[in-house]
């Protein structure tokens, strides 16, 4: 430490901004060694105090990614983008897992034998199930170890379920439509398995107004998979013509209408935070 | 003020009943709930938290009725709520996790949302960890953590179940001066198993067991309810009675007075054993079944760290069976 401090002059001076560059540099480079002087400075503590916030928050604020931009870009809020980009279930594990699957099934595909029907048939089974596999792990304790407190917070309820839900079914649907255009002869069969997993989540949302959102989306899961193995039986041609024809397509719109309706008027029974 | 009232509560989880026709009203200030294992205490914070639907009675939290569903988002926007597992996520770093509960709890600007983390952060003294990913953090931080997400908001009802679990004495006793900086201006309800933090922080203190409230009042009350009943002596006593020996090589015993014995000052937790063990000896009595006795267990090693070991006179050590059916044994 140094017995020579900075003349009151100089600092007001400094203070005022009149000192030149040199001077400047002189008068701080005295300041960072010397406690005494630096406590002489007037000091805005408004202004220090803004500054702080504004540094820390640019310092640890998350990271806004390509993701949370798009969203942003398409007009959604700030605070809601943060709602969706965080979903538990919206995790690279889950659409790695998503991507193997279909993957497989357009590798079944490009690999199988006795032509694209029955590894197409595979793939338009597969597909729908899993968006619904998605939903079910939208909220609630498997998928989310935070439950108990993202379940009581106010903004927990319908409108937090069908927006994760909104968010996971757009990653899977995304995902399997990517994978149905690397199927060799991606015929209209590419897209026959949309309505069918359409109809598949307002169908487990619609049921999990009455039972857990896990066991809606097993359940129907279940019966899509258990439906589609006995009304074929694995027989290559009338399977897909049957299950994923024009009038299969027409009954699955008209099932996901009525479902989205019963979701709609039962929506406010949606409290994944209460249980009973 | 009355922030929380509570009648006739109850819930039942197949033949349990975990709450058993519970009255309560409850204020500013740190309120403690103490009980043994089993005894109804997270049901209950949970029923105010809104987590879990009770079966009958009825309850107000700020005079809004949780069982109303459009009541229920008000009772919600008054409470912060650290659960007994909060499950943070682990790869959100402190400040990523608060944010996005402030999103939860409808902070929706982004400017107030960061001050609220910034004010909250400061508040548990993580303002120095706000980068760290929150599997990186030490136990006592974690739970910071998890208090400053439940005092996002300014809640005017912070329900804390068995927060200092697990934590090291330092932590711990960070942790208390936190809370009881909170609970300067706000309803605190926590959950407990330790008299120490009964005796540290809680201007009252509700003991709970099987369901029941069965004692409410200031922990200096919970103490008095062993007056004249806490012995010193110099040598073990006779009978059945509980005792164990300090660390100036006298016997303590609780209950009856033994030859030679002195009167000695009790303490809360001589308070709440003879309380448990009344309890005990008066539901076993009633029900004759020894369940109870195996719920007084639970107590022993709280007893055991704190003053020593807990031996019984007169009965064979080993002899649970024996050991239920003897009143006033605590083992
Ligand atoms: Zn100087």
């Amino acid at each position: 430490m140094t017995d020579w401090h900075l003349d009151q002059d100089l600092l007001d001076r400094y203070d005022r901004g009149d000192l030149d560059t040199g001077r400047v540099m002189a008068v701080e480079a005295h300041m960072l060694a010397c406690p005494h002087c630096r406590f002489r400075v007037h000091v805005d503590v408004a202004w220090t105090t803004g500054n702080w916030a504004i540094v820390y928050d640019a310092v640890h604020a998350p990271r806004v990614g390509p993701a949370q931009r798009l969203l942003t870009r398409l007009g959604l809020p700030e605070h809601r983008v943060r709602l969706l980009t965080a979903t538990p279930a919206l995790r690279w594990s889950w659409l790695l897992a998503t991507a193997a699957v279909l993957g497989l099934a357009v590798l079944a595909a490009v690999f199988s034998r006795d032509g694209t029907d029955r590894a197409g048939l595979l793939f338009l089974v597969v597909a729908p199930i899993l968006p619904v596999v998605a939903v079910s792990g939208a909220y609630g304790p498997p998928a989310d170890p935070m439950y108990e407190i993202t379940g009581t917070a106010p903004a927990a309820g319908p409108a937090l379920v069908l927006w994760r839900a909104t968010a996971v079914i757009g990653a899977a649907v995304a995902t399997a439509g990517f994978a149905a255009l690397l199927l060799p002869a991606a015929g209209w069969y590419a897209a026959a398995w949309l309505l069918p997993a359409l109809l598949l989540c307002t169908g487990t949302l619609a049921l999990a107004t009455s039972v857990p959102l896990p066991l809606a989306a097993g359940t129907l899961g279940g019966l899509w998979l258990a439906g589609v193995l006995g009304v074929t039986g694995f027989r290559h041609e009338p399977a897909v013509p049957l299950v994923f024809g024009p009038a299969a397509q027409l009954s699955y719109s008209l099932a996901a209408a009525l479902a989205a309706i019963v979701l709609i008027r039962r929506r406010r029974r949606f409290d994944p935070g209460e249980s009973r | 003020m009355t922030t929380v009232s509570i009648r006739r509560l109850g819930k039942r989880y197949g033949a349990t009943t975990a709450l058993d026709a519970v009255d309560l009203e409850i204020g500013t200030g740190v309120t403690g709930l103490l009980g043994p294992n089993g005894a109804g205490k997270s049901t209950l914070l949970r029923c105010l938290a809104t987590a879990l639907a009770p079966d009958t009675g009825s309850l107000r939290v700020h005079g809004f009725d949780p069982a109303v569903q459009h009541e229920r988002v008000e009772v919600r926007r008054r409470i912060g709520y650290l659960p007994q597992n909060p499950g943070l996520y682990p790869n959100f770093t402190a400040y990523d996790l608060l944010d996005y509960v402030a999103v939860l709890k409808e902070i929706t600007d982004t400017g107030a949302r960061r001050a609220e983390v910034r004010r909250v952060l400061e508040e548990v003294e993580l303002t120095d960890r706000a980068k760290t990913k929150v599997r990186k953090l030490s136990g006592g931080m974690r739970q910071r953590l998890g208090l400053a997400q439940a005092l996002l908001g300014e809640p005017e009802l912070v329900i804390l179940d068995e927060p200092t679990v697990g934590l090291d004495p330092e932590q711990r006793m960070l942790f208390r001066a936190l809370v009881s900086r909170i609970g300067e201006h706000r309803t605190v309800l926590l959950s407990t198993h330790q008299t120490e933090d009964v005796g540290a922080l809680c201007e009252r203190v509700v003991v709970m067991r099987g369901g029941r409230v069965i004692f409410d009042g200031s922990p200096r009350e919970l103490a008095g309810v062993a007056e004249g009943q806490v012995w010193l002596s110099a040598e073990p006593p006779q009978g059945n009675a509980a005792y164990w020996r300090n660390a100036d090589g006298l016997y303590r015993t609780l209950g009856a007075r033994p030859a030679g014995g002195e009167a000695a000052r009790p303490s809360i937790e001589d308070g709440y054993l003879l309380l448990l063990d009344s309890e005990a000896t008066t539901a076993g009595a009633a029900t004759g079944v020894a369940p109870t006795a195996g719920a007084a267990t639970g107590v022993a090693p709280t007893a055991g760290a704190a003053t020593g070991a807990v031996t019984t006179a007169g009965t064979a050590a080993p002899d649970a069976a024996g050991a239920t059916t003897a009143p006033g044994v605590i083992r």
